[in-house]
């Protein structure tokens, strides 16, 4: 539509003859627009109550996040604090990504990403919880009665540069094959088709992954047997939740700190207390069966206390499993390919003392959250 | 009023841009490019000099360096003295696309059969009757969904990757050389029969010989295709090639080896693209 006399309506641009800068549009645009106005008005109003988002992916230990926020239990706490706590699933690589990229305020992973991922990238994180350590939920399956001694020079499955790769050279060198390490053949492989590609073909004989994967294998596989498993290496491999430590910078963030620590130890008490609601509740997370949640619950050491939990942290041991991580993070250059040293990505433990540069600390354990949960006073 | 001439002319079809024009405006949105993402790894490094999201150029500048001078991290490392020769053959990347190149040409070589076999289904009236429902039918699989079935057939290798490629583009270009093949005058080919041509010669000298270079471009048009099903085989399961490596440099968002991986690739496919586009040129000046 040419409006002509456009010249001299511009001053009254709302008036509804149809002319102006307006004409051709409408009024319901113009009913969209301020409508939009409103909403950019009363939005601060709402966004006066801070919300937070946790990433979580399937996987025994962090399951129970997904019965946390379904029972409500998530709800209870973060209302006693005054915020809102989102819990989003991501597959794991994704939900790394996007901690990284700071899309969510804290995600759930194991120490050696927490390493290699978000510090490594300059990501000042901070594990809130230790939530448990793989106690044989990370296996080395082979068929046909192979030791270890005979794996270099076979094709060897695995998902590389994760806790299975760690796992396979902790094999090996305490069998004091350690030397041979380089002479393993790595075939890597999506754990989305592990299971099948492995299953599918008697020549393929060695794999390397985690349950319920390695209960899949072992179920189907007649004559595969683990290895080697996580168990004989307690507390090496740890399951954490991370935040962002500026994050817990902020006011609102130790109110963050404190609501899911204080969910987290009440749904985890529920599970070591056998509710049949909480593993009901956590199985459904990932779609297993409670027999075979129950299952790999018994290959994770559930820091089922605060004070479980504290104690570890807080114990000399740590520090012996950290290094041993962030070595092979940096053997592998999972630091980046430009770190010059180990130090260069440094840990702080809750007694203060760094390992690496001091001016570098990347990743910190602090325990006082937990320690809170242990007096009750959250 | 002369603004708008000059305007004017921008905007004209029958406008004919001197060489300059052309030269220069085609390197335009690659500097926009080059501009937004300096600009956003800028700003992110503002904010944490370590990020390794958006490298910076000298973030980018050691990661190709590394991956163009050393060997992958699998492999032992190279002597001090070793020469520039010896240190471009044995690096990462070449190692890489080495090995992705193998997987890429034995696909490409396995085509041409689906090649044969398409201009066979457009001449021959019962191969036409044999193949034509089935293939169209197989063209509809999404062949990434067969990967299981493939791995536990041709094994972790490199023949699941391969016949992933060939199962994901063969049909579409045995279809489309039917298609060429048959929008070939019907006329013609009465007439080479006429002039006491054998089936065979119809076949591959009167309707091959003219529809090879649309066939040669549809090829190009497939290159891509390839590389998404050979990236995916890579990834999934392999020890190494290109998607191997931007699949394990991922766990740890080294973008900086990331990035310059990916336009390697691009450079590569578009390479090939214009050799083949040379060669038809070359080979079918009429076309």
């Amino acid at each position: 539509m040419y409006c002509r006399n456009h010249g001299k309506n511009a001053g009254k641009a709302l008036k509804t003859d149809g002319c102006g800068p307006f004409s051709g549009l409408s009024r319901f645009s113009v009913l969209v627009l301020v409508s939009i106005v409103a909403l950019g008005v009363s939005t601060p109003a709402r966004a006066a109550v801070p919300t937070f988002t946790v990433g979580w992916s399937v996987y025994a230990g962090w399951n129970p996040y997904f019965y946390m926020a379904k029972s409500g239990i998530l709800k209870k706490w973060a209302d006693k604090y005054g915020i809102v706590i989102k819990v989003q699933r991501f597959d794991y690589a994704a939900s790394l990504d996007a901690f990284v990229g700071k899309n969510i305020d804290a995600c759930t992973m194991t120490n050696m990403e927490a390493l290699d991922m978000p510090a490594a990238a300059g990501i000042d994180s901070t594990a809130l919880i230790v939530g448990d350590y793989s106690n044989g939920n990370d296996a080395v399956l082979a068929r046909n009665n192979l030791t270890l001694a005979q794996l270099p020079g076979k094709h060897i499955m695995l998902v590389q540069k994760t806790v299975s790769e760690y796992l396979l050279e902790r094999a090996m060198d305490l069998n004091g094959l350690g030397a041979q390490i380089p002479q393993l053949k790595l075939v890597n492989t999506s754990d989305s088709d592990l299971v099948g590609a492995f299953l599918g073909n008697q020549s393929n004989q060695v794999a390397v992954t985690w349950k319920p994967l390695v209960s899949q294998i072992l179920a189907q596989g007649g004559n595969v047997k683990p290895l080697f498993d996580s168990s004989k290496i307690p507390g090496e491999i740890m399951d954490l939740l991370v935040v962002r430590t500026d994050v817990l910078a902020r006011p609102d963030g130790v109110k963050f700190a404190k609501a899911i620590t204080g969910a987290w130890y009440e749904t985890v008490g529920q599970l070591a207390g056998g509710q049949a609601a909480a593993i009901k509740g956590s199985a459904d997370a990932s779609g297993d069966s409670v027999a075979s949640y129950k299952d790999q619950l018994k290959t994770t050491y559930l820091f089922s206390s605060a004070k479980s939990a504290d104690d570890f942290a807080d114990s000399p041991n740590i520090k012996q499993k950290m290094e041993l991580v962030r070595q092979f993070c940096f053997r592998h250059q999972l630091l980046g390919q430009n770190i010059s040293s180990v130090n260069d990505v440094a840990i702080r433990y809750p007694d203060g003392s760094v390992q690496g540069k001091q001016d570098r600390v990347r990743f910190r354990f602090d325990s006082s959250y937990m320690k809170m949960a242990e007096q009750g006073k959250l | 009023m002369a603004s708008i001439a000059v305007v004017g002319q921008f905007a004209d079809i029958q406008g004919r841009p001197r060489r300059l024009w052309t030269q220069s405006l085609s390197w335009v949105l690659f500097l926009v490019g080059i501009f937004i993402y300096t600009q956003f790894s800028i700003v992110r490094h503002k904010e944490n000099p370590e990020d390794r999201v958006v490298p910076s150029v000298s973030q980018l500048y050691h990661g190709i360096r590394s991956a163009v001078l050393e060997p992958a991290e699998e492999d032992d490392p190279l002597d001090d003295n070793a020469t520039l020769a010896q240190r471009l053959t044995h690096s990462m990347l070449a190692k890489d696309t080495m090995s992705s190149a193998g997987r890429f040409f034995a696909a490409i070589l396995l085509l041409i059969p689906a090649i044969l076999i398409g201009l066979h289904m457009a001449v021959f009236p019962y191969a036409e009757a044999l193949c034509l429902r089935f293939i169209l039918f197989f063209d509809k699989i999404v062949a990434l969904s067969l990967l299981p079935i493939l791995f536990i057939a041709f094994g972790i290798g490199d023949w699941a990757k391969v016949m992933l490629m060939v199962i994901g583009v063969a049909p579409t270009l045995m279809l489309d050389t039917y298609n060429l093949a048959k929008a070939v005058p019907r006329e013609q080919v009465v007439k080479a029969f006429t002039l006491k041509s054998s089936n065979l010669d119809v076949a591959y000298r009167v309707v091959l010989k003219q529809i090879l270079p649309q066939i040669i471009n549809s090829v190009r048009l497939n290159l891509k295709p390839l590389a998404l099903f050979l990236f995916a085989g890579e990834m999934i399961v392999s020890s190494d090639g290109l998607a191997y490596r931007i699949g394990i440099m991922r766990r740890h968002m080294g973008m900086d080896i990331i990035i310059p991986y990916i336009l390697w690739v691009a450079v590569l496919l578009f390479g090939l693209d214009a050799l083949l586009k040379f060669a038809n040129r070359r080979l079918h000046p009429w076309a």
